[in-house]
């Protein structure tokens, strides 16, 4: 656990330091952003995906109510997305709630089939009600000049500190669980869901707890999205492929279900999506997802446990 | 009234052409065990050929559906022998990602071999309609239906008299048991997978009779497929047909009563509860 600490730590230090070192409104420093976003959308999917090992595949649900609730209530009351942050946390814990009735049960491929219909379908409604949420031509969040009450500031550089609190907090949030009560009932359920009920565990709870934290802080990282890129609409926040395929994907490249995996994942897949957006986008749309796709299944079928296991397994741990 | 005779028409003739789509994605997990999320994509690339084959052989998508079938069965039995055969015993993540990463590459493959823009068929007979009593019946409509009963009378006739269909279904009920009997199971692994992904391009080449293709085809069918497999019975061959027609219903009369761009909601729902209360089938009986 100590030395789970000292990485987010180390991690956080280096951001921290690139933020203050690098032009603030360069581009570096945009990457960086985008990487520590990246990072932290792919630790709160390692909480379910990781210890609890359900795939989901629904998670954009959460990460489009994250930044639709604090944009909408800030155009429609004003209200400082520090205030719509908590609101959209809540709102989405509630919603993963109300979802694992039906689906708490479900194992395997089916329980990834109804969170991806569910995503698609939260999708669907944020098109159709234009009322609350502008509909399908997006909205944009009000700029007012560099604020921290408002947290929008001109240039990436200011955000990096923000988006390494939002990072440490969603780590932190995974080490705490991963080797605390929750994280070990949750990996008993994993390894075998019977035993672990027999033994005393109420799975279900665990399973609510699990999935609730997960989604909060998904809604979180929507959030701070939606403050960094100013402009939201539904085919972006709630796609299936770029945030709830992508989040499994960051995640998976790295290694499932360690603390370090999401952070490898990042580190790889944003850079490369950078370097195909500037050099090939424009030639040629569709070459970045093509790579991703091969890299998910050149990853599954030569090193289904990440990238991360090529270091611990030459240390002989796994 | 009529128009809930009309809807009810409509819905009977293309869910018989979901059913054809749908049951490809049965036959792939009956027989395999694999989920396969790639499938819609399989559908896709089968409405591509069926296009070019009207483009620049002039066939009609409904004859050029068998040249769909026959180029996606070769291609899918080689994503099942290069691929799929090295996942078969893996735990269902890796099944589940290797199958969204093959969804995201047939995607945007086809983005960048035929671009993004819909391209859509004529046909002599597309406008026509007859009038049967009160209702409209699209010619395309009813054409395409007749072509998915004799595909899934075919299909039937293929597995329940051919040596090759006894082998899928003796594979898909024991491969243990298959293998002893002299069935070389990798190899029927490959022409179910083939045969499977193969019946959903033949679907995908119906449906570019009466409607467009592009890149993105494959993603607004995914679920209504798993719906309609789900609705059947996973692994059911004819619960997929039944499956079909009751989804074609269900999709129709909702546009009677909800907003079109809702439409696709309904079938969702449907979809999560189906999943919760009855993950065997409406017409499947608990084996689980």
């Amino acid at each position: 656990m100590m030395r789970s600490l000292l990485i987010i730590a180390a991690v956080a230090c280096v951001a921290l330091l690139l933020g203050a070192v690098l032009q603030p409104r360069g581009y570096a420093v945009r990457v960086v952003c985008l990487i520590l976003l990246a990072a932290s959308l792919g630790q709160c999917w390692n909480i379910v995906g990781g210890l609890a090992n359900q795939v989901s595949l629904g998670h954009a649900a959460f990460f489009g109510i994250g930044a639709y609730t604090s944009t909408m209530l800030q155009i429609k009351f004003g209200l400082s997305p520090w205030a719509g942050l908590p609101i959209g946390m809540l709102f989405a814990a509630l919603v993963s709630v109300l979802l694992s009735i039906p689906t708490m049960r479900l194992k395997g491929p089916y329980f990834s089939l109804a969170t991806l219909a569910f995503g698609e379908a939260c999708r669907i409604v944020a098109t159709a009600a234009t009322g609350l949420t502008g509909g399908p031509q997006g909205v944009s969040v009000p700029f007012a000049g560099n604020s921290w009450l408002l947290l929008q500031f001109r240039g990436a550089g200011a955000y990096v500190p923000v988006f390494v609190g939002l990072f440490v907090v969603v780590c932190v949030a995974f080490t705490l669980l991963a080797n605390g009560r929750l994280g070990y009932m949750l990996r008993a359920i994993r390894e075998n869901e019977d035993a672990a009920e027999v033994t005393g565990i109420n799975t279900l709870g665990v399973r609510l707890a699990g999935g609730a934290i997960s989604a909060a802080l998904t809604a979180a990282t929507g959030t701070m999205f939606a403050q960094f890129t100013f402009f939201i609409d539904p085919d972006i926040v709630f796609s299936a492929t770029s945030i709830s395929i992508r989040a499994a994907l960051i995640a998976i490249l790295g290694g499932v279900g360690t603390l370090a995996g999401p952070i490898v994942g990042a580190l790889v897949i944003v850079p490369l999506e950078e370097l195909l957006s500037a050099y090939l986008s424009n030639k040629a749309a569709g070459i970045a997802p093509l790579i991703f796709g091969l890299i998910l299944i050149g990853i599954v079928v030569w090193r289904p446990s990440g990238l991360v296991s090529l270091v611990t397994q030459r240390r002989g741990r796994t | 009234m009529i128009a809930v005779l009309q809807a009810l028409a409509d819905g009977l003739m293309i869910g018989g052409v979901y059913g054809v789509i749908a049951v490809g994605l049965s036959l792939v997990f009956g027989v395999l065990g694999i989920v396969n999320f790639a499938q819609a994509e399989f559908m896709m690339l089968g409405m591509y050929v069926a296009w070019f084959a009207w483009r620049y052989l002039g066939l009609d998508p409904l004859v050029g559906a068998a040249l769909s079938f026959v180029a996606v069965f070769c291609l899918g039995a080689l994503v099942q022998r290069l691929l799929i055969q090295r996942i078969m015993k893996a735990p269902p993540v890796a099944q589940i990602f290797l199958t969204v990463g093959l969804l995201i590459v047939l995607e945007n493959s086809a983005l960048l071999l035929f671009g993004p823009e819909f391209r859509t068929v004529k046909t002599a007979y597309q406008t026509r309609a007859l009038m049967i009593g009160p209702i409209f019946v699209s010619v395309s409509y009813l054409s395409a239906f007749v072509a998915a009963v004799i595909v899934s009378g075919g299909l039937w006739l293929v597995l329940t008299r051919t040596w090759i269909g006894r082998a899928i279904r003796a594979t898909a009920q024991n491969p243990m048991a298959a293998t002893l009997f002299g069935v070389d199971t990798r190899w029927i692994y490959a022409v179910a997978f083939g045969l499977g992904t193969g019946l959903s391009a033949l679907g995908g080449g119906i449906v570019l009779s009466y409607s467009s293709v592009s890149p993105t085809s494959g993603s607004q069918y995914v679920v209504l497929m798993f719906t309609v497999v789900v609705l059947g019975g996973l692994g059911s061959v004819m619960g997929a047909l039944v499956g079909g027609v009751i989804v074609g219903m269900i999709q129709s009369l909702s546009t009677l009563v909800m907003p079109i761009q809702l439409q696709n909601l309904a079938l969702f729902t449907i979809f999560i509860a189906l999943l919760a209360f009855r993950p065997q089938g409406l017409l499947g009986s608990p084996s689980r």
